[in-house]
């Protein structure tokens, strides 16, 4: 089982570190492979809205850059866990750049997924999707916000099981942990169940 | 800086570099605020994100102006790359200054290709977080399913299917000329489905075709060029 975690920190910013450290080290003792992309590393163009990926090269970014790598190991995987900043309730511009790029994974042609129009699959399975954001203490409305967006994109990604929580600036070790473990529970499977929920 | 209540920024967020959407709805807005004795200036962020100088343009923009309008398409359910990082910039900017929170306003128009209006509702509250962190006074924000019927012309040129955008974008700007926040009745006008679902979801497919065709591709529409990997 392999997940794909793409690192939305900011530059300067090591407040994540230690989630990311828990998330990784929750998932290996679990027996999965873990592939990390801390995305300020990696030159990334933004999307150009053009739908190349759609009519020109069908599944492909025309831009050839990593995240067409990450795209490729995203639909390879059983779980895209996004870790970011909070930033307004959603993903910081780190994130969001390489998320606009893997619009590639799925179709462009429309369906309906409980009475409201959504794209199309273009593979068969689809990762699970975890969220995991940094807010400042006293954020509420952006923690709400944030779990609404994961959610709203594990509708859009065709995602078959889904989860999101935060993490508060400065939260002890054990807490990060704690709410580490919690979230995983929600879309890790049991080992002995893990053929039935893929 | 000094605030200037009747200039009006107009950010446009579309990665396109003209006949966006975005800067349709934008534009008609800003025209009609014109009509009402502001002055308008436009911004492409896709241009001014290029470089220093053009960031540094949209942050002096946004200190001067009373009323900043984001025009932006939706993109993965929230707001383009473009955007959110111009926000980032913007807010970084003004934390720590001292500023009078109700001096300036900030109204959102997003736009989305598909055809309910609420799959826009993620992308305005964070619109909404951003006014309350960034010391802006939010006015409010219209969301507009099955953007793509505009063409990137301007909601006025496109004869009936766009009536209700139109009187929609005329009671928002008659209502942010009064120093009013967008009223409901005009939330509600912009969000009317601009044609049938079904024949819009119908159309789309066929438009995507279309364009594949064009490409030499329509046969390979859906490739999967990363599977079994």
């Amino acid at each position: 089982m392999k997940a794909v975690l793409l690192d939305g920190s900011r530059s300067g910013d090591d407040g994540l570190d230690g989630a990311r450290r828990a998330l990784t080290a929750e998932l290996q003792g679990l027996g999965w492979q873990v592939r990390s992309f801390p995305l300020r590393e990696f030159e990334i163009h933004h999307c150009l809205g053009c739908f190349g990926c759609w009519v020109r090269t069908p599944g492909e970014c025309l831009i050839d850059d990593a995240a067409r790598e990450i795209a490729r190991e995203a639909i390879s995987s059983q779980m895209l866990i996004y870790l970011t900043p909070v930033t307004f309730g959603g993903y910081s511009s780190e994130l969001k750049k390489a998320v606009d790029r893997i619009i590639c994974l799925i179709l462009p042609f429309f369906t309906f997924v409980d009475g409201e129009i959504h794209h199309k699959k273009r593979y068969e399975r689809y990762p699970r999707l975890v969220g995991l954001g940094l807010v400042e203490d006293g954020d509420e409305e952006g923690a709400q916000i944030f779990q609404r967006l994961v959610g709203r994109n594990a509708i859009n990604f065709h995602s078959p099981a889904h989860a999101a929580a935060v993490v508060r600036r400065g939260q002890g070790e054990a807490d990060v942990q704690a709410a580490v473990r919690d979230l995983l529970q929600k879309v890790v499977p049991v080992p002995e169940r893990a053929e039935e929920v893929r | 800086m000094m605030v200037d209540d009747k200039q009006v920024l107009l950010l446009v967020g579309s990665a396109k570099q003209r006949h966006s959407n975005s800067q349709a709805l934008g534009g008609y807005l800003c025209g009609r605020l014109e009509e009402e004795g502001y002055r308008t200036e436009t911004m492409l962020l896709s241009r001014a994100q290029r470089s220093e100088t053009g960031q540094a343009e949209v942050l002096a923009a946004s200190d001067r102006a009373g009323l900043i309008v984001l025009a932006f398409p939706l993109y993965v359910d929230s707001l383009p790359y473009l955007v959110i990082k111009a926000l980032e910039l913007i807010a970084d900017h003004r934390r720590g200054q001292n500023r009078d929170d109700a001096a300036q306003r900030f109204v959102c128009l997003a736009n989305c290709g598909f055809p309910e209006a609420h799959h826009n509702d993620v992308a305005l509250a964070i619109c909404r977080r951003f006014a309350a962190e960034a010391g802006f006074r939010w006015a409010g924000g219209l969301a507009l399913g099955g953007g793509e019927a505009l063409g990137g012309q301007s909601p006025a040129a496109r004869g009936g299917m766009t009536r209700y955008v139109v009187e929609a974008l005329d009671l928002a700007a008659a209502a942010l000329a009064r120093g009013e926040e967008v009223p409901a009745r005009a939330v509600q006008m912009m969000a009317r489905p601009l044609i049938p679902a079904r024949l819009y979801t119908w159309m789309g497919g066929l438009g995507w075709w279309l364009q594949a065709r064009k490409h030499g591709v329509a046969r390979r529409l859906r490739a999967r060029p990363y599977v079994g990997e």
